[in-house]
């Protein structure tokens, strides 16, 4: 065989190889969290924590004012430290929070909730953690504040008083 | 000016200098002129430094808890004991791959500091260089360590329990530097190519850059495997898992590259079968990179991957294997002289074990990917579990062993005053030997097992034999400890295969289980509390033939809300291992799920992979002194 045709049947090897794993590397969805402030949030459709019957739709939230959007977690530690926080927003300020669950295990997120103390509204099921990552979150806890839908407040890990602060005075 | 930006710059002066390193070595090599390698030195002895500099950076943001940088924010937490703060730095994908270019220019720094011909030096740190630019490009532009977030978070999120152990903090480091090292075996084998110096001189000194790697990446895959064990509780401590199959292919190609090397210094033949196994085995490597960091395999696990990264490392791979190849294509050393060929000699063996080694590899490589792009092509899910690695190698293991006991003393050349002369001691032996332990110490009998036990006993019969009575004056000491740890390994592997023991149950304090030969006896808890957890530890006593073990094994309940871990009780002998591990019961609220498992030649096992390790890096001092 002469060096052209090896060179020929290699690239073609290779070629396919190529094509074949694109395919893998395409029906895997992972994605890469961007930057969504002022932008936005995706079309999501969530089924609830406590009622599989319950879904919780973005586009009911498109119509809104104020909106406190909570990505959280049984498993992660920084969500109970934000908890007492969010468990003031609802008691003290009357705020609707919606909570996302992220990665978990339904029996643990419920658990969690009945010892903590429940403050969401709703409560989404992440089983995968997709709608999170569209939401652009590099992890477990974020907060979002949407205006008509569109994010306009967001912090990354644990809320503390002054980012409670911030997030109240959005509301006036 | 913070900590991150200033590793980040180092990455950026690297990347700039890597470019005009690759640019003084193609003026040189278009002048041809091969002398006053200072500035070449000088410059790449630079980019090693400015890496390390950089990856001590990273790791400083992870001592100090900077989560402004977003691989420290996913990955640590304040109160992370100091020792896995540090880890956390190479435990992820962005810092891992500064780890990859690290190591791919500390071999370069390496090379270019040792005595070896001038020409193929040149060559070889060019073919590196480009590795290099071609990753630090990957790194920089889609796998930045030092990305910035904002707003800064307070609190980090890396706090997995079951991921600080002190094991994974040193398994990673030996992995990437045997992975990695074979880097360069390639560019030198390319340069070997281009400048048509790929001989017997070649041989020598690529033997080195094998042995070193290699020694390495078996260390590595050992620590993999006994983290396994101690850690994920279900008694096993190889799973057929991709990530383990992406670390154990690599290692069956450098294995068979190793031999195939002896062959090429010895009989001055194989050269095109040596550079090809050069290349491939960092294919290989670099196919293990792919699995594990494009996110194809650990999706679940993938927070954030993106989906650029899986298609540039594809691209690369397959860039470098096709220009590699054309490369061979073109400059095939195909002048194998083929004089006086007799089978029995010992290059031939090597050769035959050569092919079963690829054989065993394509195994391996079929059961990792096929399922892969099977799903994805057609939406299918198989399953390629150990029943089809077991099935398919165990058979061809045994004709393996055989050839391996009598490669090593077989001559170079065609003799056939020493054939195979031997088989009339070493099969009684072996015969005699696993006949005993099969029928007297062993209450499972099995043929499988048998053949597993006589071949086993065979190879560490010859090896023995090799050693105390041929009386040799330069003995082979690193061979020896290697092909004895293999013996062993096989023999402790199938022994424990076949008598392993597991016994599950539910069961609440004052139970006792009486089965396969065993009493289980719950006699009560003990709880203790830590900071953050309660620990609450099972006591049980196991007996076998009057023989009397106390295990505690315990499940740690972490701060409300719930979260358990479970951890293992193992207690260790010379020949067995009894090992424990609970579990709440999710449908019986009194009870516990107890898990037992007796789990015989662990230790050997262990031992077996030291034995292998050792014997490379005896070896590779040996070649370091050679050359």
């Amino acid at each position: 065989m002469n060096i052209r045709y090896r060179i020929i049947i290699l690239t073609v090897t290779l070629l396919i190889i190529f094509a074949l794993f694109l395919k893998v590397l395409n029906s895997n969805k992972v994605y890469q969290p961007n930057q969504m402030i002022g932008k936005k949030i995706p079309e999501f459709v969530l089924e609830d924590l406590f009622d599989k019957k319950i879904k919780i739709n973005s586009k009911e939230l498109l119509d809104k004012d104020f909106v406190v959007i909570n990505i959280w977690a049984s498993w992660c530690i920084p969500c109970r430290v934000e908890h007492p926080l969010l468990i003031n927003l609802k008691n003290n300020n009357q705020i609707n929070i919606i909570g996302i669950n992220y990665k978990d295990e339904r029996m643990n997120a419920k658990n969690f909730l009945k010892t903590y103390e429940n403050p969401y509204q709703l409560v989404g099921v992440d089983s995968n953690g997709e709608v999170s990552i569209q939401l652009g979150a590099y992890g477990v806890p974020e907060t979002y504040v949407l205006n008509k839908g569109k994010i306009i407040f967001k912090n990354i890990g644990p809320l503390n008083e002054d980012i409670v602060t911030k997030i109240l005075q959005l509301k006036k | 000016m913070t900590a991150g930006s200033i590793g980040n710059l180092a990455l950026i002066i690297c990347f700039i200098l890597n470019i005009y390193l690759i640019f003084s070595l193609t003026t040189k090599i278009k002048k041809k002129s091969f002398k006053d390698l200072k500035k070449i030195k000088f410059i790449n002895n630079s980019i090693f430094i400015l890496l390390l500099f950089s990856f001590l950076t990273l790791i400083y943001c992870f001592i100090i808890s900077d989560f402004a940088n977003a691989a420290v924010y996913q990955n640590s937490h304040t109160t992370k004991p100091l020792l896995y703060k540090i880890s956390g730095a190479w435990g992820n994908h962005e810092g891992s791959m500064v780890l990859f270019v690290l190591i791919l220019s500390l071999f370069s720094f390496l090379f270019s500091n040792s005595k070896v011909n001038d020409e193929l030096k040149i060559y070889t740190i060019f073919f590196q260089s480009i590795l290099i630019f071609i990753f630090l490009l990957f790194l920089i532009f889609t796998s930045n360590p030092f990305d910035q977030i904002d707003p800064k978070p307070l609190q980090g999120l890396g706090l997995n329990p079951i991921l600080q152990d002190p094991l994974l903090v040193i398994h990673p480091p030996f992995l990437y530097f045997g992975y990695v090292g074979f880097s360069l075996v390639f560019s030198f084998a390319l340069a070997g190519l281009v400048t048509n110096r790929f001989n017997s001189l070649w041989s020598k000194v690529s033997n080195f850059w094998i042995l070193l790697p290699w020694s390495s990446l078996t260390i590595g895959i050992g620590l993999g495997s006994f983290w396994a064990y101690y850690e994920l509780g279900w008694g096993g401590y190889w799973f057929w898992d991709p990530v383990e199959n992406a670390s154990l292919m690599p290692w069956l190609a450098a294995t068979a590259l190793l031999h195939s090397n002896i062959v090429t210094l010895k009989k001055d033949k194989l050269y095109s079968w040596t550079a090809l196994l050069s290349i491939f085995t960092f294919v290989m490597s670099l196919l293990g990179t792919f699995l594990v960091r494009s996110g194809v395999l650990n999706s679940v696990h993938a927070f954030a991957n993106d989906p650029y990264r899986g298609v540039y490392i594809l691209s690369i791979i397959l860039l470098i294997t096709f220009f590699s190849l054309v490369i061979f294509i073109i400059k095939d050393p195909k002048k194998s002289l083929i004089t006086n060929y007799s089978f029995f000699q010992r290059d031939n063996f090597i050769l035959i074990n050569n092919y079963f080694l690829i054989f065993f590899l394509s195994v391996v490589l079929v059961g990792t990917v096929y399922p892969i792009i099977l799903e994805a092509i057609l939406g299918q899910s198989i399953s390629v579990g150990p029943v089809y690695y077991n099935t398919i190698l165990t058979p061809f293991l045994f004709v393996f062993l055989f050839f391996m006991a009598h490669g090593p003393l077989l001559n170079w050349n065609k003799d056939k005053s020493i054939k195979l002369k031997n088989i009339k001691i070493f099969l009684p032996i072996s015969l005699i030997l696993s006949s005993i332990i099969i029928f007297v110490f062993l209450d499972y009998k099995n043929i499988i097992l048998f053949l597993a036990l006589i071949f086993s006993i065979y190879l560490i019969v010859s090896v023995v034999f090799d050693w105390i009575f041929q009386k040799k004056l330069n003995l082979n000491l690193g061979r020896l400890f290697s092909h004895l740890g293999f013996g062993l390994l096989i023999f402790s592997i199938f022994i424990n295969a076949y008598s392993s023991k597991e016994i599950n149950s539910a069961m609440k304090v004052g139970d006792e289980v009486k089965t396969q030969g065993f009493i289980i006896k719950f006699q009560g808890i003990n709880k203790i509390k830590k900071d953050n957890y309660e620990e609450i530890f099972g006591n049980f006593l196991v007996s076998k033939d009057n023989k009397q073990v106390q295990l505690t094994p315990s499940i740690r309940k972490y701060d409300q809300p719930v979260q358990f871990t479970s951890e293992t009780s193992i207690k260790s002998n010379f020949i067995t291992d009894y090992y424990f591990a609970i579990n709440l019961s999710e449908f019986e609220k009194d009870k516990i799920m107890v898990r037992f498992y007796y789990k015989p030649f662990m230790l050997w096992i262990w031992s077996s992979v030291l034995l292998i390790a050792f014997g490379g890096i005896y070896q590779t001092f040996r070649a370091r002194n050679e050359y």
